[in-house]
């Protein structure tokens, strides 16, 4: 599974940084370094949107303070059949 | 021809540093769509049929610039991007037969050819492009060697087979091939072929007063005159909005320790190791060589090193890594849970920024001297073999090592190849995908001889410190030297 984080200037002004430290401390705690591949990428235009992030290419918009139960729901959901 | 790459160059280089002026006033919004008629005024054209066509190459050159796809229609996410109004769809069959053809008795080129393309005209041969399926045995065999084997320039400068077209012959990159050396970009005589840019980005969080820091690669020195001393660079790009700057000749210095200890080990364990340092080798490995991965250095680049120093004293610096290399951008993209640069810039970006806040470096003085010397030959072919030897022989280690030390793309793929079927006759590899290293690379901005010499009596004035006495200079030992911290 690939997570990528928008890096452009605007989500990072939203704490896209934090995000991205976030995820990879969930990831080593969950131990799913494995099938977890964590990615930047430019601006994805959705700026309004942000700080945008894709879980194999579908577009969610979240807050450093919504990085764990987005993960929790959307990511280990997704791993979890 | 000269003058022609000039204008090329020109037209990205005006594009840059219109977007940057716009967003150093904070007016991009009003002004984006309104680039492309101040370049392109009317009614005459300036470098293309028409000034309808010249304007949609720069719009799509400012998408560029603003880290988009030229194409709004285009979903793939690589650094590297085709200009679609801009590629000529260059009509090149690849084998012609030239006028050397004698029309001779025996037409060993018919024979060769496996698919009856090859008739004979009233004067020579003809290839009837339709039939021909490109094995070149018709230009082998030829006697007179009248076949030319002619290839579209930017099929030809790949190194790694990523250039496809369409049936309007309007180029594609492959990017589960691409390896982002942009040795395309600069081969496409067209200008067809850019890179997405931070350059917006970086300004914006300027422009938001965060604390953004330059890291500016070895390769820069020579790179704007004999003049321009990394003391005169760093004042100048301060006055750009950045907080201060670092050279990455120290990060180079960290990576030469590392790998030397790296290759001491493996060279006990009868083991052999490559270099890490080159982001579009390492792409090169995992895409094309998986098979030897293991064999690459855990080490990370100079770039990370740096931006792992930096971020020791302040943990809230925004790292800008700025050097000649394309694959860097997607090195910190790749590596963003890594704690390595924040984001990338080309020397050409750097120029663009120059221009739009007016730098006049005769009005900047000052000194700096923050890498070895070894650590600021990092950027040449051979330079990191000679950096890890330095440190080994530094640490009282063995120094007979034999490295390949591979120059360029090409050499890369053959050492590659070697080591992958255990037939490298050398202990250690050194990969660069630039012929010539970094300091020829695609986002420089001066690769002639004049860049070189000027670039030499730069770095004849730097000390001769060791590399390990650097280090400790700059309170560097904890560094954490290793990919995922």
């Amino acid at each position: 599974m690939n997570i990528t984080v928008c890096i452009g200037s605007s989500c990072h002004l939203k704490g896209s940084r934090e995000i991205v430290t976030k995820l990879q401390e969930l990831v080593r705690k969950e131990k799913l370094e494995e099938s977890i591949e964590l990615t930047g990428s430019f601006c994805m235009g959705q700026c309004v949107r942000g700080v945008c992030v894709t879980i194999d290419g579908t577009l969610y918009s979240l807050s450093p303070e919504q990085t764990e139960g987005f993960f929790y729901k959307e990511v280990m959901g997704r791993l979890t059949p | 021809m000269l003058e022609e790459n000039a204008k090329l160059w020109n037209i990205k280089h005006e594009v840059l540093c219109q977007v940057a002026k716009a967003v150093y006033a904070g007016t991009l919004e009003e002004v984006r769509d309104q680039i492309p008629y101040q370049m392109i005024p009317g009614p005459q054209a300036r470098f293309r049929c028409c000034i309808y066509r010249e304007r949609e190459i720069i719009r799509q050159r400012v998408r560029l610039a603003e880290g988009k796809a030229p194409n709004e229609a285009e979903q793939d996410q690589n650094i590297i991007q085709v200009i679609n109004s801009a590629c000529e769809g260059c009509p090149i069959t690849r084998f012609t037969v030239t006028d050397n053809c004698r029309k001779c008795i025996s037409k060993k080129c018919q024979q060769a050819c496996n698919f009856g393309a090859i008739s004979m005209t009233k004067d020579h041969a003809y290839i009837d492009p339709a039939k021909c399926k490109e094995c070149g045995k018709c230009a082998n065999a030829c006697p007179y060697n009248a076949i030319a084997d002619l290839m579209r320039p930017c099929k030809k400068a790949c190194p790694v087979d990523a250039i496809t077209w369409d049936e309007y012959k309007i180029v594609h990159i492959d990017e589960a091939k691409c390896i982002r050396c942009g040795a395309c970009i600069g081969n496409c005589p067209f200008g067809a072929i850019g890179e997405r840019s931070f350059i917006v980005d970086v300004i914006n969080l300027i422009n938001a007063k965060k604390p953004v820091y330059a890291c500016i690669a070895p390769a820069i020195e020579g790179q704007f005159g004999k003049d321009v001393s990394m003391g005169v660079l760093r004042e100048a790009i301060k006055d750009l909005g950045f907080t201060d700057v670092y050279e990455v000749a120290l990060g180079g210095d960290l990576v030469a320790e590392s790998e030397a200890k790296e290759w001491a080990e493996a060279r006990k364990e009868g083991q052999k190791k490559t270099t890490s340092c080159c982001p579009a080798f390492v792409n090169l490995v995992k895409k094309h060589y998986p098979a030897v991965l293991e064999h690459v250095s855990t080490t990370v680049s100079p770039m990370a090193a740096i931006s792992r120093y930096l971020k020791q004293q302040d943990e809230d610096a925004i790292v800008v890594f700025i050097g000649p290399c394309v694959a860097k951008k997607g090195e910190v993209l790749d590596h963003v849970a890594d704690k390595t640069a924040d984001y990338v810039l080309t020397f050409e970006e750097l120029d663009a920024m120059f221009q739009a806040k007016e730098i006049e470096f005769s009005n900047y003085e000052g000194e700096m001297q923050q890498g070895s010397i070894y650590g600021k030959r990092f950027s040449q072919s051979g330079g990191v073999t000679k950096a890890v030897l330095q440190v080994l022989g530094e640490l009282g280690e063995d120094t007979d090592i034999k490295v390949k030390q591979c120059n360029g793309a090409l050499e890369c793929k053959k050492a590659l190849m070697l080591l992958k079927i255990g037939r490298l006759p050398e202990d250690f590899v050194e990969g660069m995908a630039c012929e010539g290293g970094c300091v020829k690379g695609p986002g420089s901005v001066a690769r002639d001889q004049v860049a070189a010499r000027d670039r030499e009596t730069l770095l004849a004035k730097a000390d001769h410190r060791t590399i390990r006495e650097n280090i400790q200079a700059f309170h560097a030992e904890g560094v954490e030297m290793h990919i995922h911290p």
